[in-house]
């Protein structure tokens, strides 16, 4: 056939795999021809015979020949993701959906809100801003996890803090001895940035409980509703709008998300679970 | 729009002389079922033109329950699909729009739907639960057809529509098939009977837009009311000429079987984390009224419901979809 297959997948190498906490794994994968996405667009990751999931890429964008994609063991196939050693070879069809729209951030602040395994795909938006930070007027951070433990990318945040452009803040809601940083719940962080949120793009991703309460404290901060970006979790089974099971009102989050403001869609009841 | 008539008994033998020739399928009563079969001489004659619906949608042509969409498809003969009501000639027109995108083209249903020609005809019987005049549409061919096929008093009149019609037509037709219309206001006054017995049938019936205010405007405890009688078996979804949702299975060597699913299934939206939008089973009641009557209007401008009335048929809750509209209408 000479029209493009949208169901078949495309062969990559597992290269490594990186064990970030007890749940979480970093998957490194190589490719022969180069892979274009725009940050916060998803790829579907099949592994052969067993299934295929969503997932964001975390590294930047920038780099073409090699993918790095953060997964959280949660269900069926990320448990078999968990179980791959490295050497493997995975299918990958993509990328699908609409990302950030970077250029909208230009000259603005940003304020980039993350818990859990979120931050995978912060990590991806936050090396594509800072492949041209000088466009942004400040890029604030504020990272999430349950305990210090649970922080993913343990050598990044020592990195991020010497742009002159970033500020990184820290919470654990459990904090133990070693804890340098803040205690408490992520969006006790959002008191402590120094940012004119009335005027600030801000970007959530994190567990739902999370998204949910960090989109309303920033609501009550000022934050206009349609500077809220939203990465939606969905159970996206084809990716191309056509299967329907990311269904959400009259969007299908696979081809119209999974980027949303949070003004479109603020009105579809559960948009939180 | 050429017409040609022609008797049933030549139509009948012409048909028959290319049955190898093609695949065709076409309305037989079986076990009380009326449904498209494989059509060859020996069955020919038992061919039921013009009454409503087959029990399969014609979507099952286009999208199988199981394809796999990752090995090449070998060719097959060309299909003809005879005596496809205007119900499901409707529903082909939202099926294009999501398999047919242009972004992400499907080559399987592409191909599907480019093998077959399609022999749209009149509905001269209609069945309790048919209600297509309700949602404007009426119960003869007007979109989607390559031929039309109507008859009166035994002539088959026969409306070419696409070039892919004429070629099929030229295979079969010969000095018997005269150009014209035969007895074309006897053909009228069958369709308006049928038009008017579908309107006296399903007068309380509300539109497509005051359904849809409806259903925008209904309360849970409808849902849960009907809920109490659903058993999730998403027989609803599979015979619905419009529903389109399925499943990508994984094979070894990388292949993918596209599989029937239905939003009337458990976990159909589960997240891996365990959430689950529709979790409920009046959520994913409610959910299929919304999809068809509110959101897939607003994404692709057409009703997803084309009042074939099958879901009505095959519910083993006996949940009658009209009987809900008119409640949460009222």
């Amino acid at each position: 056939m000479s029209e493009k297959n949208i169901y078949k997948p495309i062969k990559y190498k597992l290269d490594k795999v990186v064990e970030e906490t007890s749940l979480i794994k970093t998957f490194f994968i190589s490719a022969k021809e180069e892979f274009e996405f725009k940050t916060g667009q998803f790829v579907e990751v099949t592994i052969d015979g067993i299934g295929e999931a969503p997932y964001t890429p975390s590294s930047s964008p920038y780099v073409k020949d090699k993918m790095e994609i953060t997964i959280m063991k949660a269900g069926y196939v990320t448990d078999k993701m968990h179980q791959l050693k490295g050497g493997e070879t995975l299918g990958i069809r993509g990328p699908f959906g609409k990302g950030y729209p970077i250029e909208d951030f230009y000259g603005k602040e940003v304020l980039i809100l993350g818990g859990g395994v979120g931050l995978a795909p912060l990590r991806c938006l936050i090396l594509t801003l800072l492949g041209e930070e000088d466009k942004f007027k400040k890029i604030n951070i504020c990272f999430g996890a349950k305990t210090p433990a649970d922080f993913i990318y343990k050598d990044w945040y020592d990195e991020l803090r010497k742009h002159k452009n970033v500020e990184l803040l820290r919470s654990v809601d459990k904090a133990d001895g070693s804890w340098q940083e803040t205690e408490g719940l992520v969006t006790v962080l959002l008191e402590k940035v120094d940012i004119n949120y009335k005027e600030a793009v801000a970007v959530v991703c994190g567990p739902p409980i999370m998204m949910k309460f960090g989109t309303f404290r920033l609501l009550e901060m000022g934050v206009k509703e349609e500077n809220i970006y939203l990465s939606m979790e969905k159970n996206m089974s084809c990716g191309l709008g056509k299967c329907g099971h990311c269904a959400m009102g009259d969007y299908f989050v696979c081809k119209d998300g999974p980027v949303f403001t949070y003004n479109e869609i603020k009105d579809y009841p559960d948009i939180w679970i | 729009m050429k017409f040609y008539s022609v008797s049933m008994k030549q139509w009948v033998e012409n048909l028959s002389n290319v049955a190898s020739e093609f695949q065709i399928f076409a309305p037989i009563l079986q076990n009380d079922f009326l449904d498209y079969e494989l059509i060859t001489p020996d069955n020919i004659e038992q061919i039921i033109y013009n009454t409503a619906k087959p029990t399969t949608p014609l979507k099952a042509f286009f999208f199988p329950v199981k394809e796999n969409v990752v090995i090449d498809k070998k060719a097959d003969k060309q299909r003809v699909i005879i005596g496809v009501p205007s119900c499901d000639l409707h529903a082909v027109n939202l099926l294009d729009k999501i398999f047919l995108d242009k972004d992400f083209l499907d080559i399987y249903y592409k191909k599907n739907r480019e093998n077959t020609i399609l022999i749209g005809t009149d509905c001269y019987k209609i069945t309790d639960s048919c209600h297509c005049t309700s949602y404007g549409l009426n119960p003869y061919p007007e979109k989607n057809s390559d031929i039309t096929l109507s008859i009166v008093e035994d002539i088959v009149i026969l409306n070419v529509q696409t070039e892919k019609g004429e070629k099929f037509l030229e295979k079969i037709k010969d000095a018997e098939f005269k150009e014209g219309i035969a007895a074309e206001d006897k053909l009228k006054e069958k369709r308006d009977a049928v038009i008017q017995e579908l309107d006296s049938k399903n007068k309380e019936l509300p539109d497509a837009e005051r359904t849809r205010k409806g259903i925008e405007s209904s309360v849970d405890e409808v849902w849960k009311e009907y809920a109490e009688k659903c058993v999730s078996c998403g027989a609803c979804a599979a015979i619905c000429p419009t529903c389109h949702c399925f499943l990508l299975i994984d094979k070894e060597n990388f292949e993918k079987v596209k599989n029937w699913d239905s939003c009337q299934y458990p976990a159909f939206e589960r997240v891996a984390a365990g959430e689950d939008p529709l979790g409920k089973i009046y959520e994913r009641l409610k959910n299929r009224y919304l999809c068809k009557f509110v959101h897939k209007p607003d994404m692709f401008g057409e009703i997803a419901c084309t009042g074939c009335g099958r879901c009505i048929d095959a519910c083993i809750g006996k949940i009658d979809k009209n009987e809900i509209i008119l409640k949460i209408c009222k």
